[in-house]
């Protein structure tokens, strides 16, 4: 963590304007949310800790931060059940999921 | 004598509602049963009763009730007198019944003010006058008469419900309570230790990805898709290679790859696919350039003749499986569409891919980069010799039924060996260390480097390919089965056949800090003392992330420790056969595979 030690919590917002408030550790797992929030960036997203998706709905953002919580509950664990998808928004949180980098297998901090 | 009139109140009652109905007006035998039991019900609940008035008091009474219910039955008219006296019998029921203990340990439970004190007293007056089992009641919800049987379920003030009613009741009661969880599922029915270790193998231990658990989904429910909109290629390239998993391509689910701008199109799977099928991907994706069909064995001649007649310029073909395709057909392809062709992968052709097709492709393919000719059984030496003129080839791969000689080898490598990317000599027992020494004198640009089950190739060979070689340091290298093969003595192997000692030393100092993926199963001539050096305590591989060392004798516990110290960024280490790896823990992210015990891999930490 910085030595300004930011909130531990960051807020994710959707293009409906649904606000999450997420672990930051836990939301840490997608590179890009990482890199809008770096503390040692200048992005106005970093000094709030609060990032807007203007292409994410809350339907998909609610699926997303639960991923991020799935992740980070199980990040250490070596048997996962798997995460429960709804067929419905399958497509769009797969788009989602690869604008957010979430798209690699090796996410399991070494 | 509040108690003597309760008897009479039930069944009196009944009828008024019975007679509001027409239908029931008339007297059947099924209305005197009912009323008869409604009878004997009554008596058992004022025998019930701690003040029961006498006997003969209640038969009175009951009489006079019976003769009231006829009378009803006849007369509609006299309904008010009887029922005013109803009224005021029930009414002193149930101030009894709200002196009652049932009302008051009920009223205590309830926790309520006496404002519902007549509310409770209700309920208790109607539970015990509910009719018995095997007679008829109405329903309290829907007034529908039924028979009442055990199971029927009461209703929301204490009456009994008919069947339809109580079964939605109980529903709705049921769907209040918190579901239960369901058992965890286990994967097609096997056990989940196995189910654990199949995920190992497929390198996906801990959480998978997020678009991995999407595309998983969206396997399982392939038919509920109708299109995959504007994904980026690699996701829909994600999808395809899942769909081959369980086949789910078919005639209703390849529209979802083939749309009019499709200019990449992986099949990784066709078998179900039709020759009216690969018609349809050609007459719709108009602007297709990478084509790749696996186990496509409905691409025939009539197929070609159709991607002759359009205007479709491919630039990578890769297609395996098509042995119906005839030698003619390739050639009439190669020469009208070979301008543009950039890379041509073909595998299992049978005998329609010869000597002839590569001099065709030298002849019309000036920007051929890329060729891999792999399971062909007609292909010989000289149609080795003749890749030689492909001028552009950046990678070649061959895997050939028949063996390949080293003069076929060799002047295709000094050819055209100084730009080549990739060289990839999958099985070919007769290459010697002539083909190691022309690698060496030419190469310069090699990446990637496989020669697997040489026969005859030496350890000196190999230690002076990789010694002072201007090649830069290789990525990727594959030199499995490369080993000294005796059946009378198997370990006497007095001329250093196969990669040995000095050869994987030399190859370690040469590209060991680029290399990715190093394969040297059953190099078992490569010591103990070999390996304890390569993967010293100063040795550092930054690179290398596949090791496979499979049935190579000597590796022991010691040297797979060796080598995850010496390998920050090793993810998979195979040792099938290394009989001598006992107990070794396994760092956290890393995969070993093939540990000959029943447990399988250690993780550290989780013992």
């Amino acid at each position: 963590m910085d030595v300004q030690a930011p909130s531990k919590y960051v807020t994710l917002i959707s293009s409906d304007g649904f606000e999450f408030v997420v672990l930051r550790e836990a939301a840490m797992v997608s590179p890009i949310v990482k890199g809008m929030l770096d503390p040692k960036s200048q992005f106005a997203e970093a000094k709030h800790a609060r990032c807007v998706f203007q292409e994410i709905s809350s339907i998909v953002l609610d699926k997303i931060v639960e991923y991020f919580h799935y992740w980070y509950r199980y990040r250490n664990s070596e048997d996962v059940p798997d995460m429960d998808i709804p067929v419905e928004i399958c497509l769009e949180l797969l788009a989602a999921a690869d604008y957010l980098g979430l798209d690699h297998v090796n996410l399991n901090s070494k | 004598m509040v108690s003597m009139v309760l008897p009479t109140v039930l069944p009196t009652a009944k009828i008024r509602v019975r007679t509001s109905r027409p239908l029931e007006i008339s007297l059947g035998p099924r209305q005197i049963r009912d009323e008869a039991d409604q009878r004997r019900q009554a008596v058992a609940a004022q025998l019930e009763d701690d003040n029961s008035a006498t006997p003969g008091d209640s038969t009175v009474v009951e009489a006079e009730s019976s003769r009231a219910s006829r009378q009803r039955s006849r007369a509609v008219t006299a309904e008010n007198g009887v029922s005013d006296k109803k009224k005021k019998e029930q009414a002193k029921t149930i101030a009894k019944i709200k002196e009652s203990k049932a009302f008051k340990k009920r009223k205590r439970d309830a926790g309520v003010d006496s404002d519902d004190d007549d509310d409770i007293a209700r309920a208790i007056f109607n539970e015990r006058h509910a009719p018995l089992p095997g007679q008829m009641d109405n329903c309290e919800i829907c007034t529908k008469r039924f028979t009442v049987t055990p199971y029927s379920v009461a209703g929301p003030n204490g009456g009994l419900l008919c069947a339809p009613c109580g079964r939605q009741i109980a529903k709705e009661r049921q769907g209040m309570q918190p579901k239960k969880k369901a058992p965890r599922k286990q994967t097609g029915g096997i056990g989940s230790r196995r189910a654990h270790q199949s995920r190992i193998l497929d390198g996906d231990t801990g959480t998978k990805s997020l678009a991995t658990l999407c595309v998983q989904t969206l396997a399982k429910n392939v038919d509920l898709a109708d299109s995959l909109g504007d994904l980026p290629p690699h996701l829909i390239d994600k999808i395809a290679r899942i769909f081959s998993k369980r086949r789910l391509l078919r005639t209703e689910t390849l529209p979802l790859f083939v749309q009019p701008n499709t200019e990449v199109l992986h099949i990784y799977d066709g078998a179900k696919i039709s020759e009216q099928d690969l018609l349809g991907i050609f007459q719709v994706a108009t602007k297709l350039r990478r084509f790749k069909a696996r186990y496509m064995v409905q691409f025939k001649d009539e197929v070609m003749d159709y991607v002759l007649s359009r205007d479709i310029k491919l630039e990578s073909f890769y297609l395996s499986g098509a042995n119906l395709l005839s030698e003619e057909k390739w050639h009439e392809f190669l020469e009208a569409k070979g301008e543009s062709l950039k890379a041509l992968q073909v595998y299992y052709t049978d005998k329609h891919f010869g000597n002839d097709t590569v001099d065709v492709i030298a002849k019309n393919c000036p920007n051929m980069e890329r060729l891999k000719i792999e399971h062909n059984q007609k292909l010989t030496d000289d149609g080795v010799k003749g890749i030689a003129n492909i001028s552009s080839l950046l990678h070649l791969g061959l895997h050939l039924q028949h063996s390949i000689s080293p003069e076929a080898i060799t002047p295709v490598l000094s050819s055209i060996g100084k730009q080549l990317e990739t060289f990839s000599l999958t099985i070919v027992p007769k290459a010697d260390d002539s083909v190691l020494q022309s690698l060496h004198d030419n190469c310069r640009s090699l990446v990637k480097l496989r020669i697997t089950e040489s026969e005859v190739m030496t350890d000196e060979g190999f230690a002076k390919l990789f010694t002072n070689w201007e090649n830069p340091p290789l990525r990727i290298l594959d030199l499995q089965k490369c080993r000294y093969v005796s059946a009378q003595q198997p370990r006497h192997n007095t001329h250093n056949v196969g990669l040995c000692d000095e050869g994987f030393k030399a190859l370690m100092a040469h590209s060991g800090a680029k290399l990715r993926d190093l394969n040297v199963h059953a190099c078992r001539n490569i010591t103990r003392e070999a390996f304890e050096e390569v993967f010293s305590k100063d040795a550092l591989y930054p690179e290398l992330r596949h090791l496979e060392i499979s049935f190579c004798e000597e590796v022991t516990d010691f040297i797979v420790g060796s080598i995850f110290r010496s390998c920050p960024n090793i993810k998979e280490v195979n040792v099938f056969g290394c009989m001598k790896v006992k107990d070794v823990r396994v760092p956290r992210g890393v995969i070993l595979v093939g540990v000959p015990n029943a447990q399988g891999m250690v993780t550290e930490g989780f013992d």
